[in-house]
């Protein structure tokens, strides 16, 4: 397929921008229905969702891997569908599987990739000795990949994806099965690509503290929608003030609790998880003190009582019914099956 | 960088890549180079009375007649196993790497290509060094000689390109029979132990018909140093470029529709 010149290119002040994206995959489910988004440059948008939601395939949508069935995209001002080689010098990929050749070292890594890029020749090593030492593999850049760890590999993923200094990189979900500390590590490279570099980052993740300590906004996808969309401050203040969860100490005490924070708490029955503890959100003008009192006044025995601020995960739950953390787990194969890998 | 020059560096990357990795796993590269030695070996070697069968025409021997058929085996099985390659950056994952910092994906091919030649001559060059000194009558001159190595290199490239068809399509390693099976009974179902006039009943019928038995044959007349059916070879290969090019292209499309 020919391509438009990068002179016809999509004008846009977005960095990223779908409207109305779809994935269709043939007898396979609708992966991706009808996503509209917008990303300013500059921007870390964390696409926050349980497996199977549809997060890699929009990526995959975005970075040109996979064709778009239905509406449109632009990435760097350049449209997905029309002028992939231009939305592919655009941009960097970390996907979901570091895509890391085990018999090739860091540095012979750094030469291939810069050597693709198109980076002139005078500049290879330097460029890939620097970007080796960034992420601190500079010790292990004779060692062969596949002796790496997985932070490991994923920090030679990250630095392989920069060699082109890409003005908007994609990381799909870039922490998954590292260690506290290599996920650490790997935040504060995000976020100074981000706040240093004016990099755009779209990184997809199924960890909320992920999407909420990095991204200044967050899209929440389930079943191939996008169901919630804001800043993490913004969207947890649409939940409302903090929640107090309730254990009872006797399980026949379960449903005089329930009364107990229907008179001071809003109460909803969907919210509930069912492993024996009772939640509701307070209300404006009542604390826990209050609560307290009302399960004292009523004889009521606690095992254990607490009260958490909103998260992403409730928000998750008030957008879909369910919790984010082990939501999806049946879908993920479904969708692995469909990020390109049809056997 | 101009267009021609960034798909030259890609292919040329991309060469080097699969070459290092072959060069340096000897889980690739000791069955590479065993496995046409064993057949010349176990065909020349335990089968050498075969000269003397009357009807056996073939004036340089049996050592050079059956040298004729590995060196084509082993250049069409070098464009196979470089088809498993491709199978296994897919199924890696590896392959979007390329897709996704390439402009030009059919350079992907031309990468993978250049390597397949390079293993070809490198396999086939030690295959021709241990013939001559094993005592292969070799009487090809220089010409005889250029038009053997391009035959080889046609056969690997379209065994290459049929490879890769496949490879492109399944993207996964266990596609591998797909990617063999095909081959090695084309590549078997010619006259492989005797010259064709010796062959007899189905497998004479098959040979016959067969356009790789005019490789073959055209490769044997290269060493005797009297060409022959050159026509029919080169075009045979020609046409089979262009059909199994068309197959590889097309594999190629589906992978990118298929997101690498």
């Amino acid at each position: 397929m020919s391509e438009s010149s990068p002179t016809t290119s999509t004008t846009s002040d977005a960095s990223i921008r779908a409207e109305g994206l779809v994935k269709q995959f043939k007898d396979g489910p609708r992966a991706v229905d009808g996503i509209d988004l917008e990303v300013a440059p500059g921007e870390i948008y964390g696409f926050l969702g349980p497996n199977g939601a549809g997060k890699s395939t929009t990526v995959l949508m975005l970075t040109t891997l996979l064709p778009i069935t239905d509406g449109r995209a632009s990435v760097g001002g350049f449209d997905v569908a029309t002028q992939g080689s231009h939305v592919r010098a655009t941009i960097g990929a970390a996907l979901q599987e570091a895509a890391l050749d085990p018999n090739l070292t860091a540095v012979e890594h750094m030469r291939l990739q810069t050597a693709l890029q198109g980076i002139a020749k005078a500049d290879r090593k330097r460029l890939g000795d620097d970007l080796i030492e960034r992420v601190g593999l500079s010790d292990a850049a004779d060692r062969k990949a596949g002796t790496y760890s997985g932070g490991m590999r994923r920090r030679l993923d990250l630095a392989l994806s920069l060699v082109h200094r890409p003005r908007i990189l994609f990381l799909d979900e870039p922490t998954t099965g590292l260690d506290p500390q290599s996920r650490t590590a790997l935040w504060e490279e995000v976020a100074r690509l981000a706040r240093e570099d004016g990099t755009t980052i779209f990184l997809t993740t199924q960890y909320l503290e992920e999407a909420d300590q990095l991204a200044d906004r967050v899209g929440i996808i389930d079943g191939g929608k996008i169901v919630a969309e804001g800043t993490p401050a913004a969207l947890k203040s649409e939940i409302g003030l903090p929640a107090v969860e309730i254990l009872p100490a006797d399980p026949g005490d379960h449903e005089r609790v329930i009364d107990v924070l229907r008179a001071n708490c809003s109460y909803d029955e969907s919210q509930q998880t069912g492993n024996g503890t009772v939640s509701g959100r307070l209300r404006e003008g009542t604390g826990l003190t209050e609560i307290v009192r009302a399960l004292d006044a009523a004889g009521l025995k606690v095992a254990n009582l607490a009260v958490h601020a909103p998260t992403l995960d409730d928000v998750f739950l008030a957008k879909t019914g369910r919790k984010l953390e082990g939501a999806g787990d049946d879908e993920e194969q479904d969708e692995h099956d469909h990020d390109g890998h049809h056997h | 960088m101009s267009q021609p020059r960034r798909f030259t560096e890609t292919a040329l990357i991309l060469a080097w890549r699969n070459l290092h990795n072959f060069y340096t796993s000897p889980a690739l590269i000791i069955p590479a180079l065993l496995f046409p030695l064993f057949f010349f070996t176990a065909f020349a070697g335990g089968l050498s009375n075969v000269e003397n069968v009357p009807g056996f025409d073939f004036p340089n021997g049996y050592t050079a007649f059956q040298f004729g058929f590995v060196l084509m085996q082993s250049a069409a099985f070098g464009g196979v196993f470089t088809g498993f390659g491709i199978a296994r950056d897919f199924e890696s994952g590896f392959s979007r790497r390329i897709m996704l910092a390439t402009p030009h994906r059919t350079a992907m091919l031309a990468g993978y290509a250049i390597s397949s030649f390079v293993r070809a001559v490198v396999v086939g060059a030690m295959l021709f060094a241990i013939a001559l000194a094993v005592g292969m009558d070799y009487s090809g001159g220089v010409l005889d000689t250029v038009g053997l190595v391009a035959l080889a290199l046609g056969v690997n490239m379209l065994a290459l390109l049929f490879a890769s068809g496949v490879a492109f399509r399944f993207r996964t390693i266990q596609a591998g029979p797909l990617m063999q099976t095909p081959v090695f009974m084309v590549l078997f179902l010619t006259p492989v132990y005797v010259p064709q006039a010796l062959l007899h009943g189905w497998i004479e019928s098959v040979a016959a018909v067969n356009p790789l038995t005019f490789v073959i044959e055209s490769g044997r007349s290269f060493i005797a140093g009297v060409p022959e059916e050159l026509l029919l070879a080169f075009g045979f290969g020609a046409v089979a470029a262009l059909v199994l090019a068309i197959w590889s292209l097309t594999g190629l499309r589906k992978a990118e529709q298929a997101g690498g």
